[in-house]
C-alpha cells in the first residue's frame, strides 16, 4: 500500500517535470524564433539606415569615422552639391518618363494580348500562348538583340531603347491570363447579345473590373523600369540621357564627379563630398519607391503568390 | 482559308493582340538570327547575312580556352548556392513569421525582411562598396577597431562566392518567404489542433506538420531554379563586381563572359556563340526540369 502509494507520487513529480521541462523549452523556441526573425528584419533594414542616417552626415565625418549608426557631424552639403548640378534633374526626368510612359504601355500591350490569350473565341490562342511561353525558355541572346536595338532600330541613345524592349513580359502576360480565365463567360455574352463588339467589350467592361491584377502587374512593371540599368548600359551612351540607375553607377566607378554631376560650368568651391553624393543620389532615387511603399506593398505580395502558384 | 476566315470573324480580338503579338515578333524571335552569328566571322559592315561562314570555329575557340570551364563552374556554383541557401533561409522564415503571434512584431519585420527587393543591383552594389571597400568601408573600419588586420576584400575572389550568397539570401529571403508563407497559411488549422491535443510541441508541429505540408512547393521552386541553373544574374553579378577583374576567377558567370565579349573586346561571333551554348544548355535544363516540376506539382509548375 504505502510502496504503491509512493510510486504514484514519484509518477506525479515525473510527469510535472516533464511538463515544466516541455514549456521551458517551448519558451526556449519561441524566442529563438523571435530572435532569429528580428536579427534577420534588422539586418535587412540596417544598410538603408545606414544610407539614409550618412547621407545627412558631413563628409569629413564620414572619412574620419567611417559610415555610423548616428554622424558624428550633420550636414546637408551633398544634397546641396546635387542640387546645383544638372545631372540630378535630367536623370530624374529620364527616369519617372521611362517609368511612367513604359508602365502605361506595357500594361495595355499586356493586358490587351493577355486577354485575347485566355478568350475562348480564339481559335489560335494556343498557337499564341506557345509562341510566348517559347521566347520564356529559349532566349534571342545578348548578341542579337544589341544587334536589333543598335544597328537595326537605330535606337542608341534614345528613350525608346530604354522602353520598348520591356512593353511584353511573358510571365506578366499569364497572370494577367490566368485572372481573365476566372472572369463569367457570361459578361461576354450578356454584352453581345447587347451589341457592344469586342473592343468595346474589352475597354468598357473588362479593364474597369481587372483593376486589381492590372494594378498588379502595373506595379511589377514599373519596379522593373524604375529599377534597370542593363539596357542604359548597353545603349545609352549620352550623359543627358542617363537614367538615375546609370547616374549611380557612374557615381561608383567615375574619377571626375564633379564634371558629371555638376555640369562643367559648375563654380561650387567647397571640397567634394564623394561619399554624401553616391549616398545621396541613392537616396533620392530610392526615396520614392519607399514612400509609397506602405501602399503598394500588399500588390506585390499578392502578384508573387499569384506568380507562384498560376505561373 | 479557314485562317483568313477565324481572323475575319474575330478581327477586333486579333488586333486587341496585334502590338503584343508584333512586339514578340521583333523582340523575341527577329533577334534570334543573331544565333547564327555563332556561325560566323562577323563584321559590322558585312551584317549578319554578309558575314563569312566558319563554321563550329568559333566554338572551338571556347571549348579549348579554361575560360569555357571557368564561366560554366561559376555559374552553375553559384547558382546552386543562391537556390540551396536562398530557399533555405526564406523556408526558415516563413515558418517562422508563422509561428509568430505579436502582430504588430510580424508584420513590421515582414516589411523589413521585404525590403532589400525592391531596390536595384545598383543599390546593392553601393551598399556592399560601403561595407567592404578598402579604407572607408564598415568591415574594415570593424576590424581595425578590434586590432585586427584589414582586408582588400576587391582582390580577395575566394570569398566572393560567400558574400554573393549572403547578398543573394539578403535581397530575396522576402520574396520566397511570402510564397512559403502563401503555402503554409493555405495548411487547414485543423492538422496543428489535432496534434496540440496529442501534447506536440510547436517544434514538433513544423517537422511532422508544415514542413511535410509544403515539401512539394520547395522542391518545385527549387526544380524551376535549377532548370534556370545555365543563366547568371547579369544584373547582380556585374552590378556588384562590374569590372574588377581580379574577381573574375569566381565571379564571372556566362552572361558577364559574353557581355564582355560583345561590349568590351568587340567580339561579336565569340560572344555569339557562348550565348548559343547557354541558350541551348538552358533550354534543355528549362524543359526537363519544369517537366518533372510538372509531374511533383500541376498547379505550380508553367504551364
Amino acid at each position: 500500500m504505502e510502496r504503491s502509494l509512493q510510486q504514484a507520487r514519484s509518477v506525479r513529480t515525473k510527469a510535472v517535470k516533464v511538463k515544466t521541462d516541455r514549456s521551458l523549452s517551448e519558451k526556449t523556441f519561441v524566442l529563438f524564433i523571435y530572435a532569429f526573425t528580428g536579427l534577420f528584419a534588422l539586418i535587412c533594414v540596417l544598410p538603408f539606415w545606414l544610407v539614409l542616417i550618412n547621407s545627412f552626415a558631413a563628409e569629413s565625418s564620414i572619412k574620419q569615422h567611417g559610415y555610423q549608426l548616428i554622424p558624428k557631424a550633420f550636414s546637408l552639403n551633398a544634397y546641396q552639391y546635387l542640387a546645383h548640378g544638372k545631372q540630378i534633374a535630367s536623370s530624374y526626368l529620364v527616369s519617372t518618363t521611362v517609368t511612367v510612359a513604359g508602365t502605361v504601355l506595357a500594361v495595355l500591350i499586356t493586358a490587351m494580348y493577355a486577354y485575347v490569350l485566355a478568350h475562348p473565341k480564339v481559335k489560335y490562342r494556343n498557337v499564341m500562348s506557345f509562341l510566348t511561353y517559347f521566347t520564356m525558355i529559349f532566349g534571342a541572346g545578348l548578341v542579337g538583340f544589341y544587334i536589333l536595338i543598335a544597328n537595326w532600330l537605330h535606337l542608341k541613345d534614345s528613350l525608346g531603347a530604354l522602353i520598348l524592349p520591356y512593353l511584353l513580359n511573358p510571365f506578366f502576360a499569364f497572370i494577367m491570363v490566368s485572372f481573365f480565365r476566372t472572369l463569367p463567360y457570361e459578361i461576354n455574352e450578356a454584352a453581345t447579345v447587347d451589341g457592344a463588339n469586342d473592343l468595346s467589350i474589352f475597354f468598357r467592361i473588362i479593364i474597369p473590373i481587372s483593376k486589381p491584377v492590372i494594378a498588379t502587374v502595373g506595379l511589377f512593371y514599373a519596379l522593373q523600369y524604375w529599377n534597370d540599368f542593363f539596357l542604359a548600359l548597353l545603349f545609352i551612351d549620352d550623359y543627358k540621357l542617363h537614367p538615375l540607375q546609370m547616374m549611380i553607377r557612374q557615381l561608383i566607378s567615375n574619377i571626375n564627379i564633379g564634371a558629371y554631376v555638376g555640369g562643367s560650368q559648375t563654380t561650387y568651391s567647397q571640397p567634394l563630398p564623394t561619399y554624401g553624393v553616391q549616398l545621396a543620389t541613392v537616396c533620392v532615387t530610392i526615396g520614392p519607391v519607399f514612400l509609397l511603399y506602405p501602399m503598394i506593398q500588399k500588390y506585390f505580395v499578392k502578384g508573387i503568390t499569384i506568380g507562384a502558384l498560376k505561373g | 482559308m479557314t485562317m483568313v476566315r477565324e481572323i475575319v470573324k474575330n478581327k477586333y480580338l486579333y488586333l486587341l493582340a496585334l502590338p503584343g503579338l508584333l512586339f514578340l515578333i521583333v523582340f523575341a524571335y527577329v533577334p534570334m538570327a543573331g544565333h547564327l552569328i555563332a556561325f560566323k566571322k562577323y563584321r559590322l559592315a558585312d551584317g549578319i547575312w554578309g558575314s563569312q561562314w566558319v563554321g563550329f570555329a568559333n566554338f572551338k575557340f571556347f571549348f579549348m580556352s579554361s575560360d569555357w570551364y571557368k564561366v560554366t563552374f561559376n555559374t552553375i556554383f553559384l547558382n546552386g548556392l543562391f537556390i540551396v541557401c536562398g530557399l533555405g533561409i526564406a523556408l526558415a522564415l516563413a515558418i517562422f513569421l508563422n509561428e509568430i503571434t505579436q502582430l504588430v512584431f510580424k508584420k513590421i519585420a515582414q516589411s523589413f525582411i521585404f525590403m532589400p527587393y525592391f531596390i536595384s543591383w545598383l543599390v546593392v552594389s553601393m551598399m556592399v562598396f560601403a561595407f567592404l571597400n578598402t579604407t572607408d568601408g564598415i568591415l574594415n573600419r570593424t576590424l581595425a577597431a578590434n586590432g585586427l588586420d584589414t582586408q582588400n576584400w576587391y582582390l580577395m575572389p575566394g570569398v566572393w562566392p560567400a558574400i554573393l550568397t549572403i547578398i543573394y539570401v539578403w535581397k530575396f529571403a522576402g520574396y520566397y518567404s511570402i510564397i512559403f508563407l502563401a503555402a503554409i497559411t493555405g495548411i487547414s488549422g485543423e492538422y496543428y489542433e489535432s496534434a496540440r491535443i496529442d501534447g506536440a510541441t510547436r517544434f514538433q508541429q513544423i517537422i511532422h506538420i508544415t514542413i511535410p505540408l509544403i515539401r512539394n512547393v520547395l522542391i518545385v521552386l527549387a526544380l524551376l531554379g535549377v532548370g534556370r541553373i545555365f543563366y547568371g544574374d547579369f544584373g547582380m553579378i556585374y552590378g556588384i563586381v562590374g569590372d574588377t577583374a581580379p574577381l573574375y576567377p569566381t565571379t564571372d558567370v556566362i552572361d558577364t563572359y559574353s557581355y564582355r565579349a560583345l561590349r568590351q573586346l568587340g567580339d561579336f561571333s565569340k560572344s555569339s556563340a557562348v550565348i548559343l551554348y547557354q541558350s541551348v544548355m538552358g533550354l534543355v535544363t528549362i524543359v526537363i526540369f519544369n517537366a518533372i516540376a510538372k509531374k511533383i506539382d500541376k498547379d505550380s509548375s508553367l504551364f
